[in-house]
């Protein structure tokens, strides 16, 4: 991608980063980061204090949602409420793995692309669109296969807080499910908004992550989750399949 | 003298409007501070005051108002409300939430349940004094987090003293005479 390239989608897909205290590295690109390969003594706490930091956006998120739009329905409110409430506990869960395991806070650098690019749509319908129905959506995803990875390694620790993570964000994903189902039901223009959103979104995670780091996704669509999040079996199957094209494309 | 049913919705409607203000105010303070822990500490304590406001709404409807009716408090105490939700360091904002309106609200719950009848208003009580609980709760968290972050934040007691004696100065904080067929008049 070249530079003008660059700049542009930095002023129309991203808006400024959440504060973070001076213990933390923040980068503005994938390939800043360490990113220790699978087989490094110290890439699970590398994922750890990852993890722990997107959380924080996550909840970040959710907090800007109940902050930027009074007026939504109140039974979203709540939602979200939880939701920034569940992120939080979030953070705790993955600082604590941290610690117990010899990381710190600080010791790697941190991205927050999440929060720039979600709080950047300047809708509800959108942010849920891209935050909890696409990202958070590719969390269910990612989670399900690390539960059984780690139940084989016989880390009932880690497996035990990625189902408390699973679970939670299967509900985050289902409330944005039924709001989008709903929004877009009683005013056809917030079709357009989630596509716009999820346009916008796209273009400007492909910068952060580059078409490498996205192609080196290794899991698969986990089926039964997506459909305990409220996805029809036509979205679980088109999810699935353009999964799988992605995959072929990329040799992974 | 005690609270006629039209005024225990009118008071239950605006602690409702303060429980959004707060959730609200938190919401805007989690992206905006700094330090982590403080964060995650306002981040969960939303989810407390998205509770109260929930079922404090559903009670007003139960008191004959429109369910989730909500009041603004008067002017003076709105005003307050405001100034110490438009602190910007993070000792401040802990210390106004924390040492200042939630007792502060703490106290006007209580004053509620002094002015009603525990028998005839009984959910009411029920509500509020599991509000109470989940208050001493949350201030208990904000000590830990303060005690987590002793090093690095640097508390200034006479800010804390000076807005709660602005705050607890306020008697009067709910917009009385909204009418006696409150639900009639409000979904008309």
């Amino acid at each position: 991608m070249n530079t003008s390239n660059t700049n542009s989608i930095e002023a129309t897909a991203f808006a400024a980063g959440p504060a973070r205290d001076s213990r933390f590295d923040v980068k503005e690109r994938w390939s800043e980061c360490l990113n220790l390969p699978d087989t490094h003594p110290d890439r699970d706490l590398e994922f750890f204090h990852r993890q722990m930091n997107e959380e924080i956006n996550g909840m970040e998120n959710a907090a800007r949602n109940l902050a930027d739009f009074p007026d939504a329905e109140w039974s979203v409110r709540m939602s979200i409420a939880r939701q920034t409430a569940d992120e939080a506990r979030h953070v705790l869960m993955f600082r604590r793995i941290l610690e117990r395991r010899g990381g710190w806070l600080g010791r790697y650098a941190v991205l927050n692309f999440q929060y720039r690019i979600i709080t950047k749509i300047d809708n509800l319908v959108g942010r849920l669109a891209v935050q909890n129905r696409a990202f958070e959506a590719e969390g269910v995803d990612a989670v399900e296969p690390a539960i059984q990875k780690a139940r084989d390694a016989g880390d009932s620790e880690l497996a035990d807080l990625f189902e408390a993570q699973l679970a939670d964000e299967i509900g985050h994903v289902r409330f944005a499910n039924e709001y989008i189902a709903q929004a877009t039901k009683s005013n056809p223009m917030n079709v357009m908004r989630v596509g716009r959103a999820l346009n916008q979104a796209s273009e400007a995670f492909l910068s952060v992550m580059g078409q490498e780091a996205i192609d080196s996704v290794k899991y698969t669509t986990n089926e039964q989750g997506r459909l305990e999040a409220g996805f029809s079996p036509e979205e679980v199957r088109f999810a699935a399949a353009d999964r799988n094209a992605r995959k072929k494309h990329a040799g992974t | 003298m005690g609270l006629i049913l039209r005024e225990k919705a009118e008071h239950l409607a605006t602690f409702r409007w303060l429980e959004v203000f707060l959730m609200e105010t938190l919401a805007r303070w989690v992206p905006t501070t700094p330090e982590m822990e403080v964060k995650v500490l306002m981040g969960r304590h939303i989810w407390d005051a998205a509770q109260h406001a929930d079922a404090l709404g559903k009670r007003t409807f139960e008191l004959r108002a429109p369910m989730h009716y909500t009041l603004a408090p008067l002017p003076l105490h709105l005003s307050t409300m405001n100034e110490l939700a438009s602190v910007e360091d993070t000792t401040g904002r802990l210390q106004s939430v924390y040492d200042v309106i939630l007792p502060g609200l703490a106290a006007r719950y209580q004053q509620y349940l002094q002015n009603s009848d525990s028998l005839l208003d009984e959910p009411s009580f029920r509500v509020i004094e599991g509000i109470l609980n989940d208050y001493a709760r949350m201030r208990k968290e904000s000590e830990e987090v303060r005690a987590e972050l002793r090093e690095t934040l640097v508390f200034d007691p006479e800010r804390a003293e000076r807005w709660s004696r602005q705050e607890s100065a306020i008697s009067d904080f709910v917009v009385q005479g909204s009418g006696a067929t409150l639900a009639r008049e409000a979904s008309a």
